[in-house]
């Protein structure tokens, strides 16, 4: 609606404009003497002649009079036409003064066009300056208007774009249906909304498919431990030594499986950030009984409670409990040699020392042994998904504790950091 | 800085409510040093009087050592405990427990005859310690019913110094107390300490907690921070900003 009016004015303004000008230029602007003036004027001359002696008669207008030789009797101002000749070139009046039938003198009444010419100029420039005036203000609202409904809209696409690029999707375009651009801008907004349609249903795919593989470990696992059980059983009644080996050989396969199903299972949970991790508080002595259940090989001397420096931990149970047992299963995996245990408190922290003399790792591997899917290169001949480590490191930074490795006199040493229980959520 | 008296490592207290094991003090390692007051402040719950139980052998650690002088106190047993304490450690508490039947000296020289024979020497410490605390021997033989609560309390000091223990355990002294009475006992407590005498108090009254020359304050069963007042002397200004900035920064 502004948008017509601030039109129309301009139009309006336009016309005005135009009309005025045409007015001047057709108007009759060549300046004519006042007639009746003029005639008063010679009148009254006529009816005072008196030769040289008469005198002018005053009403506004310039003018010379001359006797019947042409010699000027008296002018009214300076500069005036002062001989017929001057007079014809300047396009005066001129009257003859007449007494009965005869001409007694002339009267040239001075043509004063110009300076009435001068004026009109001025007036036109007037109006015409005013006129553009309100165009100019009409023109700047027009632009005003324009800015406003034009390229905010344009500018408010463009951080709607940056956003959209920095891939936030959730704020919306604001529009305003009423715009000329409102359409094209709702087209904008469409996209966006289907973009993150997108993402989202790309996310849920992603998420039901590791759904699917933590449910299926899960489902693995079952059946497995009938298996383990069944083998138990049967190695309790086997008779031949043959038998007992061919079970122990059942059972320990059965174990792997279900470590790495475990730690397939933890691995995925982590990326669905459904691994959790609970902290309460926990007595030392507990770790007794912990390290005892991982080391199922017995192969360290499980420490007295009493040997543990007697502190509160801030930890998971659980989760601790897998952090040993990747460990230990680690060790019996690649070392295969006795275990050494040191616990011991370190300010506001426990560590649990566990190392083995397998000869360690080389220095090269040692820094990337807690990465995801990485083994060493020692691991060829040996079942595994690389998983142990990194998934124990992922627990313990979740305790707010540490798990480091480094390489121990006679082979891996795993230091296992719990912290102290302070403020414990 | 006097001699260590008694020092805790990794101090824990946790208490079974419901199947749900509650840990009211967590790792706490601390050192008592002779001659200090040491207040224990924190809101209520922080584990204050748990701490200071602890500390005194009225309770036994969960986890951890305490070291009384230089005996492990933490594994003491009861009775051990118990003999232990009558020796070393004075308590006054809020709720000032004299014996009703008892006259108010009777209560004093109760308390001292479990540790010591010696009536006559009892007697003269304890008429020595009724003057120290404006008690006149009038009052001495009045019957606890009989005499105010500023009275019964500074009695009940009396009562804690009277073996001359190592340390004076003080339990919100002036918790019962209105707050001219109460300072009258804080007055008491600190012209004992300014003879030698180490005190621990706990209190959660930051006009108490002014008294000490080393303020810990306990939150959740952990000591947060300490606040050290031993250079400005009793009633500088100074000792009672510095305790308010050090509570602000402690969140209290």
């Amino acid at each position: 609606m502004k948008k017509n009016l601030y039109l129309a004015l301009i139009m309006i303004f336009f016309f005005v404009e135009t009309a005025v000008l045409f007015y001047f230029i057709w108007a009759d602007v060549s300046p004519s003497q006042d007639t009746v003036a003029v005639n008063e004027v010679l009148k009254g001359l006529e009816a005072d002649w008196q030769g040289p002696d008469t005198s002018p008669v005053y009403n506004g207008l310039d003018y010379v009079v001359l006797d019947g030789e042409g010699r000027v009797l008296f002018s009214t101002a300076q500069g005036l036409s002062e001989s017929v000749s001057a007079a014809t070139a300047h396009r005066d009046t001129m009257l003859d003064i007449r007494q009965g039938d005869k001409t007694v003198g002339k009267l040239i009444v001075y043509n004063r066009a110009d300076a009435i010419y001068e004026s009109r100029k001025r007036a036109i420039a007037v109006a015409v300056a005013f006129i553009m005036l309100l165009q100019a203000a009409a023109i700047g609202g027009y632009v005003t208007y324009l800015r406003k409904t034009l390229l905010q809209p344009f500018h408010r696409l463009k951080d709607f774009a940056q956003r959209v690029a920095g891939g936030n999707l959730d704020i919306p375009l604001e529009m305003d249906r009423q715009n000329i651009f409102g359409a094209f801008t709702e087209s904008f907004d469409l996209m966006r909304s289907e973009l993150k349609k997108a993402r989202l249903a790309e996310a849920q795919a992603n998420a039901a498919k590791k759904e699917l593989v933590a449910e299926l470990s899960h489902d693995i696992k079952t059946p497995v431990a009938s298996i383990k059980a069944a083998s138990e059983v049967g190695l309790a009644l086997a008779d031949s030594n043959r038998l007992r080996d061919n079970y122990t050989q059942i059972i320990r396969k059965a174990d792997q499986i279900n470590t790495l199903v475990t730690n397939l299972f933890t691995a995925t949970l982590e990326e669905l950030e459904q691994l959790s991790v609970t902290l309460t508080d926990m007595e030392s002595g507990e770790l007794a009984q912990m390290l005892e259940n991982a080391d199922y090989l017995h192969r360290s001397a499980v420490p007295a409670v009493s040997a543990i420096p007697p502190c509160l931990l801030c930890a998971d149970r659980l989760r601790l409990q897998q952090v040993f047992d990747n460990i230990y299963a680690n060790s019996y995996k690649y070392a295969g040699t006795d275990i050494t245990l040191a616990i011991t408190r370190e300010g506001s922290r426990l560590i649990v020392a566990i190392q083995d003399f397998g000869g360690g790792v080389s220095r090269q591997e040692l820094p990337f042994l807690k990465e995801k899917f990485r083994r060493g290169s020692n691991a060829e001949t040996v079942e595994g998904a690389g998983l142990g480590l990194y998934i124990s490191d992922y627990f313990m930074r979740k305790m707010g504790g540490e798990l480091s490795v480094e390489n121990g006199p006679g082979g891996l040493k795993v230091s296992v950091e719990v912290p102290l229980s302070y403020i414990c959520k | 800085m006097g001699k260590t008296l008694l020092k805790t490592e990794s101090l824990s207290k946790s208490f079974s409510s419901g199947g749900a094991m509650q840990h009211v003090l967590k790792n706490i390692d601390l050192e008592l040093y002779e001659g200090d007051f040491t207040v224990i402040m924190g809101a209520s719950g922080a584990g204050k009087s748990t701490l200071l139980y602890a500390l005194s052998g009225m309770d036994t650690p969960t986890l951890g050592t305490i070291t009384f002088g230089d005996r492990v106190i933490s594994d003491l047993n009861a009775d051990e405990l118990a003999v232990f304490r009558r020796r070393h450690c004075g308590f006054v508490f809020q709720q000032i427990y004299l014996i009703d039947g008892m006259s108010v000296m009777d209560n004093v020289l109760a308390a001292g005859l479990l540790v010591n024979r010696d009536r006559k020497a009892l007697s003269r410490r304890a008429r020595e310690l009724f003057a120290a605390v404006d008690i006149p021997p009038e009052t001495q033989s009045k019957f606890p019913a009989q005499i105010s609560g500023g009275e019964a309390q500074r009695a009940g000091i009396v009562r804690g110094l009277i073996n001359a223990p190592e340390i004076l355990f003080a339990d919100e002294p002036t918790g019962a107390l209105n707050s001219k009475t109460g300072l009258h006992v804080l007055d008491t407590l600190t012209g004992f300490n300014r003879q030698g005498q180490s005190v621990v108090m706990v209190t959660h009254d930051m006009r108490s907690a002014r008294r000490g020359n080393r303020i810990l304050y306990l939150k959740d069963g952990v000591i947060l921070g300490e606040c050290d007042l031993g250079k400005y002397v009793h009633g500088d200004a100074g000792r009672h900003e510095k305790l308010s900035a050090f509570l602000a920064e402690m969140g209290w």
